[in-house]
């Protein structure tokens, strides 16, 4: 049996995932450089920390992988309650940083709820598609389902954090299409949502984040105040060029034209010092963890298991897609980290423990009948 | 564990169907994958514009955040007097400036008010200025919060300068003038440059908040005082901060100058003028080596303090322009007054080498001459002598300053149309002045010289519209009417006088050193114009100033031990102030030992006259000259 187990395990999958961490740590360092004189050794520079995350996400992975995944369904209305309860907190007791409250401190950490809370969305969506998937072409088994994503999507974006909000989206929809809601349902809603979108923007959208699409529409209005991140970020990649400036000799990142280098802005460090070439290497690690990802959900015969792994590969897919975009341009400013690579414990847990799962997935499928 | 049963009772039921709902999940899936692929196609295709194509175009962008040229100032060159005593110092003066560029507007509200709470400036002061120079082209320039900032208060802002972003202490070397204002014409001071300079100078390496010479040698000598900047290429953080030196060429001091000017005789010079001042608004003297041209002592009074200029009000300046007595005017160069008896000296020349007089014409002074009007006869004009000095020679004349005997001289004399004695004629007059050099600036090493006035009937045609008439005529004789010279242009015709008849040009500037004390220049003396009366003929002159000195109108200015020779002159000027009386300027111009001439000298007293107030500060000064 447990001969069986390690054979399904998957090494690739999990080698993708250390290198990405490896990948990250060196950036970090570079990144970190400028703010940290000191060795990288100690525990409180953000090196030792990104390992040391880094090794207690890759032990609750084992531990994962050693855990049927099913369970995970009976935990799921608990987990549901758990993370929104810990979203509402974030609104009420913690304070704002860049404009928005994200942090809440657990033990002297900041944890990030929302990094957290898009797991559990995943395993509750997976576990009601389960439950319901012959009700799931019924108009009121669908709007109950997205009802479920409603609330952690309402709470972040209160927050704010659009970002977040756009990837609860994603996962939420991805799931229900493979779960097999009708498209027409599906094109119902986003026509619904169209008319309805004009109205969002007045009315929900503060002006923290207007600012921040009017300074994406046009950077240059105000280089020295709110347009300098963006500017910078993109002059820091652009000069990167085809092979980069070379790792710890970026201008840009050492300099400390960039902000949140270490974490939001990491890929811009990676585009200035180690350029185009870098960032395919990435892209490339990137590709193969979430291919291997879809592997896993494709070839499980069980629903729960499939939307699960859907879910996770969503999640990874949007989260790269959506940090780099804002790194280089192609969306406006909105804080999401980039998985595996951007310093925080908050992100990198909740990643291993995705892989975690992903891994019981393939460890505990069913046998073939 | 329902999950496991509808899961369980769902594949048993639904088995027929698998393979359809399979072949379904497939094209989910496939979408999906197609889906990631696409996403990151477009991520690299936005990194090969940015990288690839445009990626030459970032670069040159981020050197430019990075790359700073800083310019290095160098130290300004000092100026010493003729001994080698340094009238002036560089000392540092602190500023806090904010680069506009590296304040970001959402620090503004955390970084202004600790600003205002350690200099005083109201910090909606500051960030209007700051806001205003963002919008300029130069954003890395610093805007001066507030200069003169007390060392403590520089140091405590040094050490917080890390939390104040764009913030900066300045430090920057100003001028500290000896203590007191006694060069203070000569040496001028320093300012700001304004707007207009800067447009002008940017070019030759001035910065926005350089200062450069304003007044005085400093400057006239700014190109050599002020040296030649270096520069420093630095890599900047986004803080503005300096990080490293990439390149630099380093500053070239300026040289220093020394001056001609002996610091105790001005001492002096300055101490009897004030004495003698009287309640005339301002006052001049100097002396000068004849020989050389070389300025010995330069006076101007009232003088002012130059280190009030390095951190003025608005309050002081307007206090010092709008003073009756024109502190900041040097009088010695800048003003012009009608010259008076001091200007025999020309028309005596112009008589003496044209042949209308010889050192035997006699003329008698009955105290007055009429001149009829030439189209009414019953118009008769009278021209006063001081006194009815009786029958005069030419001694006798210069050394008795008889206004009738060089009434004569210039005018002539005639009776009933008829010539009874043939005088210069304006026009002759007028040329000998100009050999003499007046009516054009003397070429002074000063900025600010005035050329004075120097009338002929030309000119008064011209310019005023009328004929000139022989009253003309006699008043230029005696150095009044339209004639208007500077101090130091009288000065010039006494000591060409003095010297045989050669016309110097007068120098405050002896040499030019740099910085390790080497004579860079060193000026030679220079003949600006020779007058082209012959040494016999001024030595007729200088025998009457020496008698004059001796027993005639300028014998308060005789010295014990040395010969000396002069000329006063009491000007008037302004309204008549009933009866033909009129408020008057003091002169005194003279030269000794009267023998061998070595230095001359002149005074002037906005009010006074000549023999009583100027002629006695000549003579103490000459006796401070050769008796000290």
């Amino acid at each position: 049996m447990y001969v069986r187990r390690l054979r399904n395990f998957d090494f690739i999958l999990f080698l993708a995932s250390l290198a990405l961490v490896a990948y990250g740590v060196v950036l970090i360092y570079s990144g970190s450089l400028p703010s940290y004189e000191s060795a990288a050794a100690s525990l409180s520079h953000p090196v030792g920390r990104q390992i040391a995350f880094a090794v207690v996400g890759v032990v609750i992975m084992l531990l994962l992988t050693r855990m049927d995944y099913h369970l995970l369904g009976y935990g799921a209305p608990v987990l549901y309650m758990a993370a929104m309860a810990a979203l509402v907190l974030v609104l009420v007791v913690s304070s704002a940083v860049y404009g928005s409250r994200r942090w809440i401190e657990i033990a002297g950490t900041p944890v990030q709820p929302s990094e957290i809370s898009k797991l559990v969305l995943i395993i509750v969506m997976a576990r009601y598609l389960t439950d319901r998937q012959e009700q799931i072409g019924q108009a009121k088994t669908f709007l109950a389902s997205l009802g479920i994503a409603l609330v952690p999507i309402i709470l972040v974006f209160a927050e704010p954090d659009l970002g977040s909000a756009v990837i609860f989206v994603a996962i939420w929809l991805a799931m229900v299409i493979i779960a097999g809601a009708r498209s027409k349902h599906i094109l119902g809603l986003f026509a619904s949502f169209a008319v309805a979108m004009p109205f969002v923007l007045i009315g929900l959208i503060n002006d923290y984040q207007r600012e921040r699409i009017a300074t994406f529409l046009d950077p240059g209005k105000d280089p020295l105040g709110a347009g300098f991140n963006t500017l910078q970020a993109e002059i820091g990649i652009g000069s990167g060029g085809l092979f980069g400036k070379g790792l710890t000799h970026g201008t840009q990142t050492q300099l400390d034209y960039l902000r949140t280098q270490t974490t939001d802005y990491i890929f811009s460090v990676l585009g200035e010092e180690l350029g185009f070439v870098g960032a395919v290497v990435l892209f490339a690690l990137f590709v193969l963890l979430l291919w291997r990802g879809l592997q896993t959900a494709t070839s499980c015969p069980d629903p729960f298991g499939r939307l699960l792994a859907t879910g996770i590969v969503t999640f990874i897919l949007f989260q790269v897609f959506i940090n780099v975009g804002v790194n280089i341009r192609l969306l406006p400013v909105t804080g999401i980290p980039l998985p595996f690579i951007s310093q925080g414990g908050s992100s990198l847990i909740t990643l291993f423990i995705a892989l975690g799962i992903l891994q019981s997935i393939r460890v505990h499928k069913p046998a073939r009948w | 564990m329902r999950l496991f049963q509808q899961q369980q009772r769902r594949w048993r039921s639904e088995k027929r169907e698998e393979t359809s709902e399979t072949e379904t999940l497939k094209g989910k899936f496939f979408y999906l994958r197609l889906l990631m692929l696409t996403l990151f196609a477009v991520l690299t295709l936005q990194l090969v514009r940015l990288q690839v194509f445009e990626g030459e175009a970032y670069q040159e962008r981020a050197e430019n955040n990075r790359l700073r040229v800083v310019p290095v100032m160098p130290s300004r060159g000092l100026i010493f007097d003729s001994k080698g005593v340094p009238l002036v110092e560089n000392v540092p003066l602190f500023s806090v400036g904010i680069i506009p560029a590296d304040l970001p507007r959402e620090k503004e509200a955390q970084v202004l008010p600790q600003l205002e709470a350690l200099t005083g400036v109201p910090a909606a002061e500051i960030a209007k200025n700051v806001e205003e120079r963002r919008g300029s082209n130069d954003p890395f320039t610093p805007v001066i919060v507030k200069s003169g900032l007390e060392p403590e208060k520089a140091f405590a802002l040094r050490e917080m300068e890390q939390w104040l972003p764009g913030v900066e202490v300045i430090v920057e070397p100003v001028r500290r003038y000896g203590g007191q204002p006694l060069f203070s014409h000569i040496l001028g001071y320093m300012g700001r440059l304004d707007t207009k300079n800067y447009e002008e100078l940017k070019s030759k390496g001035y910065q926005m908040n350089d200062q450069m010479g304003k007044a005085g040698v400093e400057a006239q000598y700014e190109v050599v005082l002020r040296g030649v900047p270096g520069r420093r290429e630095v890599e900047v953080n986004a803080a503005g901060r300096e990080i490293q030196t990439l390149n630099s060429k380093p500053a070239q001091p300026g040289n220093s100058l020394v001056l001609t000017l002996d610091t105790d005789l001005q001492q002096k010079t300055a101490e009897f003028l004030q004495q003698a001042m009287g309640d005339s608004l301002n006052a001049a003297a100097m002396v000068m080596d004849v020989r050389t041209g070389k300025m010995l002592a330069m006076v101007s009074l009232p003088n002012f303090d130059d280190n009030v200029f390095t951190n003025i009000s608005e309050e002081q300046w307007k206090a010092l322009l709008d003073d009756p007595s024109k502190p900041l005017v040097d009088h010695c160069i800048s003003e012009i007054y009608p010259p008076g008896s001091t200007f025999k000296q020309v028309t005596a020349s112009g008589a003496l080498q044209e042949g209308v007089a010889n050192a035997g014409t006699t003329i008698t002074s009955y105290g007055s001459i009429t001149v009829k009007n030439e189209y009414d006869p019953n118009i008769v004009y009278v021209f006063k002598d001081w006194s009815a000095l009786g029958t005069l020679n030419f001694y006798g004349g210069v050394a008795q300053s008889s206004d009738v005997y060089f009434y004569y001289l210039g005018g002539g004399y005639y009776e009933d149309g008829v010539q009874l004695f043939r005088g210069l004629g304006a026009t002759k007059l007028a040329e000998y002045s100009r050999r003499f050099g007046l009516g054009a600036p003397t070429g002074i090493d000063l900025p600010g010289e005035a050329a004075g006035m120097i009338p002929d009937p030309e000119w008064k045609e011209r310019e005023i519209g009328e004929p000139w008439t022989i009253g003309d005529t006699y008043n230029f004789s005696i150095g009044q009417g339209y004639v208007a010279t500077t101090p130091l242009q009288m000065l010039l015709v006494t000591s060409a006088v003095a010297n045989g008849g050669n016309v110097m040009a007068p120098r405050v500037v002896e040499a030019i050193i740099d910085a390790n004390g080497q004579i860079v220049t060193q000026f030679k003396e220079r003949v600006a114009r020779q007058l082209g009366v012959s040494d016999d003929n001024l030595a007729l002159l200088r025998e009457g100033m020496s008698q004059a000195v001796s027993w005639g109108t300028a014998k308060n200015a005789a010295v014990s031990g040395v010969n000396v020779a002069g000329k006063t002159g009491t000007a008037e000027f302004g309204p008549d102030l009933g009866g033909g009386t009129y408020e008057s300027h003091a002169w005194f111009t003279g030269f000794a030992p009267a023998e061998d001439p070595e230095v001359a000298v002149v005074v002037f007293l906005q009010k006074g006259n000549g023999a009583k107030n100027a002629a006695p500060v000549g003579g103490r000064i000459l006796d401070y000259y050769f008796n000290r």
